[in-house]
């Protein structure tokens, strides 16, 4: 009997422990932040946002390099494009010092003909051609000579220039000594891109590490480097979210430790309570990952979190047991409140669960898988252990202070003042005001987010706001449609719409094009007979023009340039997230600059076949509407089912009124002060709320039990202090966490939680005798 | 191309065997780069002579070159068209007539840049700045020399043959370029006074 009273609560725990461990290794956990948004609502935002995820544009990290002057920017610049490119790491790396050099330039030269509008039946004629010649004669004897022989002589009607200004002229970077800088200021900048995809968190680490080492080593002295890109913003988020969880399993579980041991003075009820709570993130993390396939870091960290407040179930246990007590005795006193109050939980975390957002989703599910495998535990596992090793509060406390604490709600009048100081002040400034702004949703802080977009725009790297999507079966068809759409971007710039588009076609013109383009070139022979007209009396010797008719010819009769063909590093990642594949469609992304007329630019494309019109920020501010709305529908319903649970349970309406009443106002004064803190409400705020209501109910629930003996309502109010105690350094906790969404969580929790705790006390239990 | 690389190997091996028979170049081409270095800027008159593959007759022309120490370079041509190129650290821009000068960056043009580093760093007697693009053959001594520069390495061994400076004391006085396309120019200098 003494073995086994010693060994059962040890074995439960290291079985636990085992069963935890083993879970964990079987779940997939991701950490990016495409698997935590919402998908968009029509098909073609969902192409958008899905390529914006985790498309090529995810593998593409901008750099910034500033704090010296401007020659040991160049230098820095220069070395670390070196070493970049041989680190292997990288499909691209780009300083501006060969922007277009290299294959590029020379793939671009041998197809020039086939590529740039300037291949025209006109620019064939012995007229043009003599102009042409004309003005090469005089650059010749000029000091750029060298220049002009090395294009000009091959390519009299300019299509190569004609074709690098395109390549290069969209960019307002400014070059000095010899690489990119910022227009306006002092900052040298780079582009690389990741050779891995933008979900390979692995190799985005790598990549990054890869940078940050270059940097070190090209000697940077005061020089600062600035890092951004989505791959960027997926090792910082990931980083962030693991320190948090990290920081926040160690620090809570060492406080809760210290204060259970406090409590209960003993480290056996520690181990007691330790059991449910193991066995339910096991339950919790298996469920997420048969749900979804993978669990998200920030489910599983802030899971985790959450479950803390299972903790309550076997310290209210616990906690109301008198010592040498039967089991089925304490059950009995405390059974039916912690039956609802399970029930009450589980339903307040509805809003969470059907939000739409998946992050959030796996939030709510591994928290209700959690909350129900920790009641079951406490319900039917913990009993015989606690009653084997007869554990129970040191003691129930002095009913002689239990009194003087409970006379405090004599001023429970005065609890109506802060509730209605909320509701005055919500009133006066028009209620809390609400985000609409998905990207506040995303782990990725506001700081960095304003850095990306600062880079984006010296770099010229397109800002993706409003976009326009043109589908197609193969991309022949793809860049068929949009030949059709340059007219109507011309059209718009020329009428001060846009500034200007990134588009497939500009690169690589659909294969009609390029067949009538070869039909503007002349025969050989025809072209010979020409060139010889055009270049007499110029002084040329006869076979100066040889490489141009030989080229021109070749360009005529070779097959038109596929998207297969775009392999050089600069031409493949400038195409790449402009002409795509998803699913069984291919897609050509067209990306307006410098829109000063979204109404007319989403105009001129309804009715174009096969083009959507996608503005991301409409569209993410509709997604973010949405899953409010669905979890605020959700939230109703949840606490429709709550209500009729609780008043099934209490069967009285006036205990049911009394239960509410501290939540409404606990959730009341939340909301206020988070206003009052400049908060702008956001879905996390709300499903923070719903799950501060559920941990409210708890307390009212316990306060409001018929508990006619002072122990017993010691019992009570010392183990609801110890829970709340609890919630409060867990979710506290989170306030300090670097990702916003969980310091968001916290803030509201820790708060909502104390509040709810106060006015529960104050309004719920029982009026202090009249002595 | 491997014939071409026999070819240029063998041309250098005979320039490096020259001045050797005559006296060690090592110590007469320290003191020259030295003595050029100390010259903080100069003017001189210069004809040119050009032959361009694609054209039939050979090229002249006439005008004026202005250094100032370290980086800047300026050959204002006075005929038979006027034209003015500047380059100033690494950027080049080149005006002709009365049009607007073209401005574009020495990396754009690995030969531009090849050529103009060539006579900017022999003016300023930087022998580093010289052997970072070129091997430097030595000839003659300090009355009489002539420095055959050489591209040390592709892209610029494709385009460029040579680069040829005479000169005199701290006087340059004729500077040759031969390109691998058939081109060849001849700068004939002479100070001003």
């Amino acid at each position: 009997m003494t073995l086994r009273r010693g060994l059962a609560l040890p074995a439960a725990l290291a079985g636990a422990g085992l069963l935890l461990a083993l879970s964990l290794h079987m779940v997939t956990v991701r950490s990016d932040v495409a698997a935590f948004l919402p998908a968009g609502r029509t098909p073609a935002a969902r192409v958008m946002l899905q390529q914006l995820r985790n498309g090529p544009a995810t593998s593409l990290i901008l750099l910034g390099i500033e704090g010296a002057p401007p020659a040991v920017l160049a230098r820095i610049s220069r070395d670390m494009t070196a070493l970049l490119g041989r680190s292997g790491a990288f499909s691209l790396v780009e300083n501006g010092e060969r922007a277009l050099a290299g294959p590029d330039a020379r793939f671009l030269f041998r197809h020039r003909y086939l590529l740039s509008p300037a291949t025209t039946t006109a620019a064939f004629t012995t007229a043009s051609l003599h102009r042409d010649f004309k003005r090469l004669r005089a650059d010749l004897a000029s000091d750029a000579a060298p220049l002009v022989e090395q294009y000009g002589l091959a390519d009299p009607p300019g299509a190569f220039l004609n074709l690098a200004q395109i390549w290069v002229g969209s960019s307002p970077v400014r070059v000095a000594g010899g690489v990119w800088f910022a227009p306006h200021r002092n900052r040298a900048l780079l582009l690389a891109r990741i050779r891995a995809n933008g979900l390979d968190l692995v190799a985005e680490g790598r990549a990054v590490g890869a940078i940050q080492a270059a940097f070190a080593r090209a000697d940077p002295g005061p020089a600062r480097l600035l890092l951004s890109g989505p791959a960027v913003f997926a090792r910082d988020a990931a980083h962030a979210i693991r320190r948090d969880v990290r920081f926040i399993s160690i620090v809570s579980t060492l406080l809760i430790v210290a204060l259970l041991l406090w409590r209960f003075r003993s480290p056996l009820v520690v181990a007691a309570i330790a059991v449910p709570i193991l066995l339910s993130i096991s339950a919790a993390s298996l469920a997420v990952q048969a749900a979804f396939g993978f669990v998200h870091g920030i489910a599983l960290g802030f899971g985790i979190t959450m479950l803390g407040v299972t903790v309550d179930y076997p310290v209210l246990l616990i906690g109301h047991r008198k010592r040498g007590e039967p089991a089925p005795a304490t059950l009995r006193r405390i059974g039916a409140a912690f039956t609802l109050a399970v029930a009450t939980a589980s339903l307040g975390l509805t809003g969470m669960l059907f939000s739409g957002v998946p992050g959030l989703a796996q939030l709510g599910l591994f928290a209700v898988v959690g909350v129900l495998a920790a009641a079951a535990a406490t319900r039917w596992l913990l009993p015989p252990l606690i009653v084997l090793a007869d554990l129970a509060p040191v003691s129930a406390g002095e009913p002689e202070r239990l009194l003087r604490i409970e006379r405090l709600r004599r001023w429970r009048l005065w609890g109506l003042l802060p509730v209605a100081a909320a509701a005055a002040y919500l009133l006066a400034v028009g209620g809390p005001r609400f985000e609409t702004d998905l990207a506040n949703l995303s782990p990725v802080p506001a700081r960095a987010r304003t850095l990306d977009a600062a880079l984006r725009a010296e770099l010229g790297a397109p800002d993706v706001g409003q976009v326009v999507l043109l589908r197609g079966a193969d991309p022949e068809a793809v860049l068929r449609r949009e030949a059709a759409v340059l007219p109507i971007l011309h059209r718009l710039r020329v009428h001060g719409v846009i500034g200007g588009a990134e588009i497939a076609a500009r690169y690589l013109p659909s294969a009609a094009v390029q067949r009538a383009r070869q039909a503007a070139i002349p025969p050989a022979d025809v072209l010979a007979r020409r060139i010889a007209r055009a270049q007499a009396g110029l002084g040329f010797r006869a076979n100066a023009f040889a490489l141009f008719l030989a080229d021109a010819e070749a360009a005529r009769v070779m097959a038109p340039v596929t998207l297969a063909d775009m392999t050089a590093p600069v031409i493949a990642a400038r195409l790449q997230p402009l002409l795509f594949r998803a699913g069984k469609n291919w897609f050509g992304l067209v990306l307006p600059r410098g829109v000063t007329d979204p109404g007319r630019l989403a105009a001129a494309f309804r009715g174009v076949a096969g083009a959507s019109e996608v503005d991301v920020g409409r569209e993410t501010g509709a997604i973010v509407a949405r899953s409010t709305a669905r979890a605020g529908r959700w939230l109703a319903i949840g606490a429709a089912a709550a209500l009729a649970v609780l008043a099934a349970g209490l069967r009285d309406v006036r205990r049911v009124a009394r239960v509410l009443a501290p939540i409404a106002a606990a959730a009341l004064v939340t909301l206020a002060v988070l206003t009052a803190l400049g908060e702008r409400l956001s879905l996390v705020h709300i499903v923070s709320l719903q799950f501060v209501a559920g941990v409210g109910l708890d307390y009212a629930l316990f306060f409001a039990r018929r508990q006619l003996d002072a122990e017993e309502r010691a019992r009570t109010l010392r183990t609801l202090a110890t829970c709340n105690a609890m919630t409060l350094l867990t979710f506290g906790l989170l306030g300090f966490c670097r990702t916003p969404l969980l310091r968001q969580m916290g803030v509201t929790v820790a708060m909502g939680a104390l509040a709810a705790v106060l006015f529960g006390f104050l309004v719920v239990g029982p009026r202090p005798s009249a002595a | 191309m491997p014939r071409r690389r026999a070819l240029l190997a063998g041309g250098l091996s005979l320039a490096a065997i020259g001045p050797a028979g005559a006296q060690p170049s090592g110590a007469w081409l320290d003191t020259l780069m030295q003595r050029l270095s100390e010259i903080p800027s100069r003017r001189a008159d210069f004809t040119e002579q050009k032959r361009i593959a694609a054209l039939a007759q050979p090229l002249a022309s006439r005008g004026r070159l202005i250094y100032v120490r370290p980086a800047q370079l300026e050959k204002i041509t006075d005929a038979p068209r006027a034209e003015r190129l500047i380059v100033d650290g690494d950027r080049l821009s080149l005006s002709t007539g009365g049009g607007a000068a073209r401005v574009l960056s020495l990396a754009a043009s690995p030969l531009v840049a090849a050529l103009v580093e060539g006579v900017r760093a022999t003016l300023a007697g930087d022998l580093a700045g010289l052997r970072r693009l070129y091997v430097i053959a030595a000839v003659g001594g300090l009355a009489g020399w002539r420095l055959i520069l050489t591209p040390a390495r592709p892209p610029l061994t494709r385009v460029l043959r040579s680069v040829t400076i005479n000169g005199a004391g701290t006087d340059i006085r004729a500077i040759a370029v031969e390109q691998t396309n058939g081109d060849r120019q001849l700068m004939t200098i002479t100070p001003s006074s």
